[in-house]
């Protein structure tokens, strides 16, 4: 069955993107695509110049941990790290040395504004705490792109607010951002909205 | 496999997880604890049973003579047919080498006086192979030697109903070595007791050397029995052998082929093959019980593993997201399931052994005794064991890293 038809996109690096569609729209399925975690039939995709077809899973792995940072809607930690080795394990297997791993994660969790939650497992932080611990995991290997997956879903709308905020500051980094949505108020922060429908692209 | 990274990240997952942990070590520590302790049982069941009935069977072949009842080449019916020594260095040089050989003379109800003490006792003329052939358990001294039996020296060999009937109460086996008794009226140096326990009958008996025997109890040369231990042969072995062995004794001896009475060759290992056959049901039963356990135990590692597995599908599509690839996800969760098994499995091992020598000195009972573990079946088992685990925890495992991740990490 296609899922998507006919899509025909190209964000720009340093683009702050909202994809916004009902379910069953195909937003998932594009983000699976773009996060290199689902592979595709027809068409081309190209990420920094390269085109993303027929990629084995080892080089998919690759560019995964090179170029792309996940932000979850359920975060996504794993429950028995604490906040600091959940923001090392990308790096754990980039095959970066374990001091080095607990200095950058711990520089990147007071990027958030969690340096003193670093001790802290998941159960034990807010949601809206989580979810930050969460970005600064995808940040931690210098991504060019994260890929938000209803960074904002599980939140209330302050803490929303609070997670929009630190994504636009990454944006302004010039790390090029997609946020999957179905809030408007979301969505209206972002610097361009794609709507799908049925697989396509209904509006820009 | 050695990288401390791995190994650290290892630590943490199985550390972390303490009620998987609990659940998957549990299940590999008491397959092998069942496992180990059924073994053990066994194991005491069969020397058990070895120590209560054992001694009447042996690889033993016995050459007696007897009445001839037929009249053949001349001679009498109803005659005594008599083996003398002649006749028994014959038969021996007709044989290929025996592992033991032992001839005997006996004496039934003959005196034997300690002090002011005395009683009647069986004195049996061996030579020293009759040590191994009738399986006697020195408690203290030695048995007679060859040096004795050259020299005809005046020692023997007590058991242990004489060391409690002519000795004060109480008397250490060792202390009667040394002694001096009168063997029918002549003085013997007692040089060693043994306790053939359970058995009244060897215990009132008294080992004394052949030559020694022969020369000062009778005044011929016959010797009443030849007893020859068979080792290890086969039971087919051991019947042609006593037949062959038959066959020149009537020939040598006089006595018709069809004569049943005159003389004959008791092969025991006959007796000793259906106890190798009860003994081989046990050890069928045991393995049997071992199999069922082990199967019981595979299944339980297999199915905790495909749920400790399940469970973490969420988590490995997480770290697929962060960048692993599937054969390191893959690799981690055997080499964690490897290293949780082992140890646990190390668990039971040590915990199956510790109850079994704990029991052990506390139960005395006829059919069970000395309960004994076989390490390598146990090693055996703890490899099954691990392999099992790991193959039902590659399935799920692999399963769960070919899920595409953002379906595992969609929320329910």
């Amino acid at each position: 069955m296609d899922v998507l038809k006919g899509i025909d996109c190209k964000i720009d690096a340093g683009e702050l993107v909202a994809i916004m569609g009902s379910s069953g729209s195909g937003k998932s399925t594009l983000l699976n695509v773009l996060g290199l975690l689902d592979d595709f039939d027809q068409g081309s995709y190209h990420l920094d110049g390269m085109n993303m077809k027929g990629l084995s899973e080892k080089q998919a792995a690759k560019y995964r941990s090179e170029f792309l940072g996940f932000v979850f809607q359920s975060f996504n930690l794993i429950h028995y790290k604490t906040a600091m080795e959940n923001v090392a394990l990308p790096l754990y297997y980039q095959g970066v040395n374990r001091r080095k791993r607990q200095e950058l994660a711990l520089q990147f969790l007071k990027k958030v504004g969690l340096e003193a939650w670093y001790n802290h497992l998941p159960n034990q932080m807010s949601g809206g705490q989580k979810q930050r611990v969460a970005i600064a995991r995808a940040l931690i290997s210098n991504p060019r792109v994260i890929l938000a997956d209803e960074p904002t879903g599980a939140l209330d709308s302050k803490t929303s607010n609070e997670v929009m905020e630190l994504l636009k500051s990454i944006n302004k980094e010039g790390i090029t951002i997609v946020v999957v949505t179905h809030e408007n108020e979301i969505a209206a922060q972002c610097h361009r909205i794609i709507r799908l429908r049925d697989g396509q692209i209904e509006n820009e | 496999m050695f990288d401390r990274d791995a190994w650290l990240e290892i630590f943490n997952t199985v550390l972390s997880n303490p009620l998987r942990t609990g659940l998957t070590g549990l299940s590999i520590a008491l397959g092998i604890f069942i496992l180990v302790v059924m073994q053990g049982l066994g194991s005491g069941l069969e020397s058990g049973v070895q120590e209560t009935f054992g001694d009447n069977a042996a690889n033993v072949m016995e050459v007696r003579t007897g009445n001839a009842q037929l009249a053949f080449r001349g001679r009498k019916p109803n005659r005594r047919v008599e083996l003398h020594n002649p006749d028994e260095q014959a038969l021996k040089n007709e044989l290929d080498t025996m592992p033991s050989w032992s001839r005997l003379v006996y004496r039934w109800g003959s005196t034997v006086q300690y002090g002011n003490q005395q009683g009647s006792y069986n004195v049996r003329g061996v030579d020293p192979d009759q040590s191994e052939i009738g399986l006697v358990k020195l408690t203290a001294g030695r048995f007679v030697s060859p040096y004795d039996l050259a020299q005809e020296r005046k020692v023997a060999v007590i058991g242990a109903q004489l060391v409690q009937d002519l000795y004060p109460k109480g008397t250490d086996p060792a202390a009667v070595v040394g002694t001096f008794i009168q063997l029918r009226g002549i003085q013997f140096a007692v040089i060693g007791a043994f306790d053939q326990s359970g058995s009244r009958w060897e215990n009132r008996s008294v080992y004394v050397p052949f030559s020694t025997a022969q020369s000062l109890f009778q005044n011929d040369d016959v010797v009443s029995r030849v007893s020859i231990g068979t080792g290890d042969a086969e039971i087919e072995e051991t019947r042609e052998t006593s037949v062959s062995m038959l066959g020149w004794l009537k020939d040598r001896l006089v006595v018709h082929p069809d004569d049943a009475e005159g003389v004959w060759v008791e092969n025991r290992n006959e007796e000793a093959e259906i106890f190798r056959q009860i003994f081989q049901g046990i050890r069928l039963f045991v393995w049997f019980v071992g199999l069922m356990t082990l199967l019981a135990g595979a299944m339980g590692v297999a199915n905790i593993m495909a749920i400790v597995v399940r469970e973490r599908t969420k988590e490995i599509g997480i770290r697929k997201a962060l960048g692993a690839t599937g054969s390191r996800i893959v690799g981690q969760i055997i080499q964690e399931a490897v290293f949780l098994m082992l140890i646990s499995g190390c668990v039971g091992l040590l915990a199956g052994i510790w109850l079994l020598q704990g029991i052990a000195p506390f139960v005395e009972h006829d059919f069970f005794s000395n309960p004994k573990v076989n390490f390598e079946t146990a090693m055996l088992a703890l490899f099954i064991l691990v392999t099992v685990g790991v193959i039902s925890a590659v399935g799920p495992a692999v399963r769960a890293v070919s899920i595409r991740p953002v379906e595992a990490l969609r929320d329910e």
